[in-house]
């Protein structure tokens, strides 16, 4: 006995608004970072000696902006907003949701200043100093609960499959950023983590490669859950399907954090151990792509005049192509290769530009279309955007495949005489060409960024004063 | 309720709605997909008993898997081994003469030397052209100096003979010259500086140079340098009466020198460290032996210590 | 007939219970973590103190040494006051972002940068470097390649004395005074640790107290360069020997 829209029910949707509006600027302000790291590798006097913007500060600055500014503001309005619909109920706590608001934009702004500073603990997307991990920690857990507490005063019997992904996320991303921040501060802005060497490598990659599979993907797949029918008008294509994947991603991406120690000083079976389950992770990655594409199926007709669709479609496809890619990099033979070049960057970037960001997108303009109820501001900007993004994103992708197999192979290279052939700065200017072509592919993802934005701005404002002006209230 | 449930193409949804028009339909995952599902499964079980997968040690020793079909046990350590061995195989009939050959024999030995040339390459590329530059044509900074002395010129600080730059790079160099801002009044450093330059286009008898020559014979120049300014390779004291210079050849560069001398531990003085590839463990007796060789082929090589090499060279 | 379950009777039951879905997937999601992870802490050759097949390889002073006893070979040892100030300048660079310290049993990379690295090596990195990126060559066996002079002309303006490279100057580390105190106070820290502390055997009272002294007046750029030549050379590696398994 389903509860239906019968009787209509009061949303709290304030909040997601904000987040839709902070997740398009950081859209932008990442992705701009990201096109001047990409440019002082091609033309290093953008360093311009100024330690605060040397490639080593910004890179991580890049990294936490796309990944928790704009990644994380996605999530949490796509969270509160699909807990609250798929469970006829509003918030659990529309304060606390304000206090996740301004609790996690307060992060981004201490890291926006800290990692500038090179106030960093060096853990790869865990770079953040403790006092700013404490803060992560409670706002979200805040999350954490807000969230959970909403699916659990639903109206629905059943919880909808794009709930139980975002669920997973919450309580992985809690162990993991609970175990691997564990450090003893030396003073505010300093500390050193209290484990060392194999067993630090081995948890930071433990949380490096779930913040991956629970927050970039585990949540990203919830979101395609909800908005890829929303978009289609169509059911969800096998419920059994979803069961099954989302069981075996859930139990099996865990182990694969060993995949990005291969061959160091970590025992060969811990390796071997993610390297097994890496490779069978195909399949359940891919339930997730078919379930969403064959929802889609019967709705290819739509493709021609809605965009937002678009979006979806090829981050689909984006996902089940680092989904192979990645598996197939954790193969001992393959990861030899690949491991420390530019392919890593480039399968970060099929994931990140062409999943991530690509499913954000077809969310966020859905979104604001049903948040501010109205018509996007201009569909043909949404198309540009759109062309601009895949090829971005392509040019991107495929300079970093190029470069980083051809690195990988010169540095191994021997000669007939037995010795190796290329030095290793030969190796570096080889690069040169291909890091040039990634800034561009960069640049047109960005600019598409910027597209965005300006549509976005005038939607709301075309909404009306009266929208407008409630929002504001709630600011 | 069953009106809650739909059917769309013929399939029917599980009856749960959520957010008006959400559901799902009962389709079963494709075939290919539970197939996969299993095969992934199997293939998990397959990998950890091939490879050592058991997070559990015995007495210190790991189960090592019971082996890939063809090679064996498999570790990351053997995997090395074998590769290894491969490269070995090709360089053995080489490597082994050049263990027991000195350099000049190596220079002379037409294969060896072209074996070396090859094999030089990246060893200097990787760890001696940071400071004499690619092909040793130097590295030059309009600030500081030359960073370490050119190599493929026939000017030697301590002698271009094969064994030389053996003894060069295996023991490493560190030429003293002593700091003179305490034994020279600056007028004598500002007229000494202006007779060596003077010396190296040869014009070191000219009269406006007299005060500065009677500095240099007067003061412990000739010690090190000698009465001919020629320079001692013994202790790598610069030639002063060529055309190359170590470091500057400016008239300010050339004070400093003097003044603050090189490696004479004065804050201001030139640093002139050449790291001892052997002390350093950096690199084996072979490679210092194949590095001297091609050093020594840049072309400023100086034949003496190894007459027969002298075509070779060529 | 809407209650007619497409799935199994749990499943059902699961997606009906918040609570039983939150447990589940907690769950689910432990298991892998703690079977990968848990062994390191007491498994062999992970450089936990415990059980390495070759504790040759770590320092152990004799009574009356201290860390300026130490020489070039005599086995794993924890930094100097100057080395572990270059560290923490190291890691505030993010020289790590382009570096790796991880050579890994490679031919090509024996070849190019050494003897392949053991967990021992970096036992009292808190946290470890190992990188996850080339751009520039791994540094794990950096010690002793260059003189002091080439690390300072590098560091403050790569181009100057290696063209082709991308690497940003670093000229204001020769600008910049060490943290003495904060220096001091990470040694007391590295002591303190629960996983692979620095001994208090080494890192004496008296070595701590005399720390400062040691920093007196040098530049970030004295202290990382001091970092970088102690990187790599404190084990003496005998040929043939299996060092990892
Ligand atoms: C850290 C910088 C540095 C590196 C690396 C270096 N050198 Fe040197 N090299 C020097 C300096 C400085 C001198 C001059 C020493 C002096 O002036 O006393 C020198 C001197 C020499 C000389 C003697 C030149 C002469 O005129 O007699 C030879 C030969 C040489 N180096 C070869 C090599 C080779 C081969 C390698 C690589 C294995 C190498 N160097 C690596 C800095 C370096
Ligand atoms: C203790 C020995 C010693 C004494 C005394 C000494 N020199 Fe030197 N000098 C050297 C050495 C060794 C070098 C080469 C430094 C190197 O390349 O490592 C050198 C280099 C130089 C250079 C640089 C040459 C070049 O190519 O850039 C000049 C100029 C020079 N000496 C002049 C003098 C004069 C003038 C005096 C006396 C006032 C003097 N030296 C006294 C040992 C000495
Ligand atoms: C933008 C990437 C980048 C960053 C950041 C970076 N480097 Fe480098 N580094 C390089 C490249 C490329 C090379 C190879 C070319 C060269 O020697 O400059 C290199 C070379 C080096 C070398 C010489 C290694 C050898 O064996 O020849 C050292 C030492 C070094 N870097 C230290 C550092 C330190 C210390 C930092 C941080 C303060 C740092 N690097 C930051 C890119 C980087
Ligand atoms: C305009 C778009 C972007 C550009 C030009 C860009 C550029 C870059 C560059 C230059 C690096 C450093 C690579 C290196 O060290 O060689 C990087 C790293 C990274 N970027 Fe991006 N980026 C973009 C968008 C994104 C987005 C949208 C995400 C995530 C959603 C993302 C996630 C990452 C991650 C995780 C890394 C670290 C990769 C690693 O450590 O291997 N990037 N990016
Ligand atoms: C089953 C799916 C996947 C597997 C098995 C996998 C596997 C891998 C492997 C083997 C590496 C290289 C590790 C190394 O050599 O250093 C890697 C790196 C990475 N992958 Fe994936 N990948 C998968 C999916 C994804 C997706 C969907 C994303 C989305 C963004 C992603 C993001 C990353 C990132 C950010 C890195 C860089 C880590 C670093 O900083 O080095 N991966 N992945
Ligand atoms: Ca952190
Ligand atoms: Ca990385
Ligand atoms: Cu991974």
């Amino acid at each position: 006995m389903e509860a239906t829209q019968a009787t209509p029910v009061k949303y709290d949707m304030d909040v997601v608004r904000w987040f839709t509006i902070m997740a398009v600027v950081y859209f932008v302000v990442g992705t701009l970072i990201g096109v001047y790291v990409a440019s002082e590798l091609a033309w290093p006097f953008l360093n311009f000696d100024t330690a605060e913007i040397t490639f080593g500060r910004l890179r991580p600055l890049h990294t936490n902006a796309v990944i928790f500014a704009f990644g994380g503001c996605t999530l949490m309005a796509t969270g509160y907003y699909m807990a609250q619909r798929t469970g006829n109920t509003g918030l659990w706590s529309n304060k606390l949701a304000w206090f996740t608001f301004w609790g996690w934009n307060l992060i981004i702004v201490l890291a926006v200043i800290t990692l500038p500073l090179g106030i960093t603990q060096s853990k790869e997307y865990a770079e953040l100093e403790w006092p700013i991990d404490i803060l992560i920690a409670v706002v979200w857990l805040a999350f954490g609960l807000n969230h959970i507490m909403t699916v659990a005063i639903r109206k629905t019997s059943h919880i909808y499959v794009s709930n139980w992904f975002t669920m997973g996320m919450i309580i992985m991303i809690t162990y993991l950023h609970v175990v691997n921040s564990m450090a003893i501060p030396v003073d505010l802005t300093h500390s050193f983590s209290i484990y060392s060497g194999v067993q630090d490598a081995m948890i930071q990659w433990w949380w490096g490669h779930n913040a991956v599979g629970f927050y970039l993907t585990g949540g990203f797949l919830g979101i395609m859950y909800y908005f890829v029918p929303k978009q289609a008008g169509r059911p969800v294509f096998s419920y059994r399907l979803s069961v099954l994947h989302f069981w075996t991603l859930t139990f099996g991406y865990v182990w694969l954090g060993a995949h990005h120690l291969q061959y160091t000083a970590l025992p060969d079976w811990t390796g071997s151990l993610g390297a097994a389950i890496s490779l069978a992770m195909i399949i359940p990655s891919w339930g997730g792509a078919m379930n969403g594409m064959m929802t889609l199926s019967g709705a290819w007709d739509r493709l021609r005049t809605d965009y937002v669709l678009r979006f979806l479609v090829v981050s689909l496809a984006f996902y089940a192509m680092s989904t192979f890619e990645g598996p197939v990099m954790s193969i001992k033979t393959v990861n030899a290769l690949s491991h420390y070049t530019d392919w890593t960057v480039g399968h970060v970037h099929s994931g990140a530009l062409g999943w991530v960001a690509m499913v954000s997108t077809g969310a966020l303009y859905h979104m604001v279309t049903k948040l501010w109820n109205t018509k996007m501001y201009s569909e043909k900007l949404i198309n540009v955007h759109f062309w601009l993004a895949t090829l971005g994103a392509v040019t991107y992708i495929v300079a970093m495949w190029v470069s980083g197999i051809m690195q990988g192979l010169m540095w191994r290279e021997y000669d007939e005489y037995g010795t190796l052939t290329y030095t290793f700065v030969e190796s570096v200017s080889a690069m040169h060409p291909y890091y040039a072509m990634r800034a561009i592919g960069g640049a047109m993802y960005n600019l598409g960024a910027w597209i965005m934005l300006y549509n976005v701005i005038m939607t709301v404002r075309q909404a009306g004063a009266a929208r407008v002006n409630a929002v504001a209230a709630n600011a | 309720m069953s009106d809650n449930q739909k059917t769309v193409g013929g399939v029917p949804t599980t009856g749960h709605v959520w957010d008006d028009d959400l559901g799902d339909l009962v389709n079963q995952p494709p075939k290919w997909w539970m197939f996969g599902l299993t095969a992934s499964a199997l293939w998990v079980v397959v990998y950890w008993v091939m490879y050592p997968s058991v997070p559990i040690a015995i007495g210190g020793f790991h189960f090592e898997g019971i082996g890939l079909p063809g090679s064996g046990k498999w570790s990351a350590i053997k995997e090395m081994e074998t590769d290894a061995a491969e490269v070995d195989a090709v360089r053995k009939k080489f490597e082994d003469k050049i263990k027991t050959a000195t350099p000049a024999a190596i220079l002379a030995d037409k294969e060896l030397s072209e074996y070396v040339s090859r094999s030089g390459k990246v060893l200097f590329g990787d760890n001696c052209a940071a400071c004499h530059g690619t092909n040793g044509v130097g590295v030059d900074d309009a600030k500081e100096g030359l960073m370490a002395p050119i190599l493929n010129d026939d000017d030697w600080l301590y002698g271009g003979e094969v064994d030389k730059i053996y003894e060069t790079v295996s023991g490493g160099r560190q030429g003293v010259m002593t700091a003179h801002k305490d034994t020279l009044s600056p007028q004598q450093i500002d007229d000494v500086s202006k007779y060596v330059i003077a010396l190296s286009e040869g014009k070191g008898d000219d009269a406006s140079v007299a005060a500065g020559k009677a500095v240099f014979a007067s003061s412990d120049c000739t010690g090190c340098h000698g009465a001919d300014a020629k320079g001692m390779q013994a202790m790598g004291s610069a030639n002063l009466t060529d055309k190359i210079w170590r470091f500057s050849s400016s008239l300010e560069g050339v004070k400093r020198t003097i003044t603050y001398g090189v490696n004479s531990g004065d804050p201001q003085g030139r640093n002139a460290v050449m790291p001892s590839f052997t002390a350093a463990g950096k690199l084996s007796d072979a490679e210092i032996k194949k590095l001297a060789v091609y050093v020594y082929k840049f072309g400023g090589g100086k034949a003496s210590a190894a007459p027969a090499a002298d075509a070779a060279a060529k | 007939m809407a209650d007619k379950i497409y799935s199994t009777k749990l499943q059902d039951a699961t997606e009906r219970s918040t609570l039983l879905m939150f447990v589940l997937s907690a769950v689910a999601v432990a298991v892998g973590g703690i079977v990968e992870i848990v062994p390191l802490f007491y498994l062999p050759n992970t450089g936990m103190g415990n059980g390495t097949k070759h504790p040759d390889v770590v320092w152990h002073p004799q009574a009356g040494q201290t860390l300026d006893d130490w020489k070039v070979g005599d086995g794993v040892r924890p930094y100097k006051p100057l080395e572990l100030a270059g560290r923490s300048v190291y890691i505030r660079e993010g020289c790590y972002t382009c570096h790796s310290q991880m050579i890994r049993p490679f031919r090509d990379e024996k070849d190019r940068y050494g003897h392949y690295s053991i967990a021992e090596e970096s036992m009292y990195d808190h946290p470890f470097q190992w990188g996850s990126k080339r751009t520039g060559p791994d540094l794990a066996r950096l010690g002793g390649k260059y003189s002091d002079e080439w690390h300072r002309r590098h560091l403050e303006y790569p181009r100057s004395v290696v063209p082709e490279s991308v690497m940003p100057n670093f000229v204001f580390l020769s600008k910049n005074k060490v943290d003495a105190n904060r220096t001091v106070e990470s040694m007391k820290v590295m002591t303190k640790m629960p996983f692979n502390p620095v001994p208090k055997e080494i890192y004496t009272d008296a070595y701590i107290a005399g720390a400062a002294a040691q920093l007196e007046g040098k530049t970030e750029m004295d202290a990382v360069i001091a970092y970088l030549q102690s990187l790599g050379n404190h084990v003496k590696f005998q040929e043939g020997v299996n060092y990892r398994d």
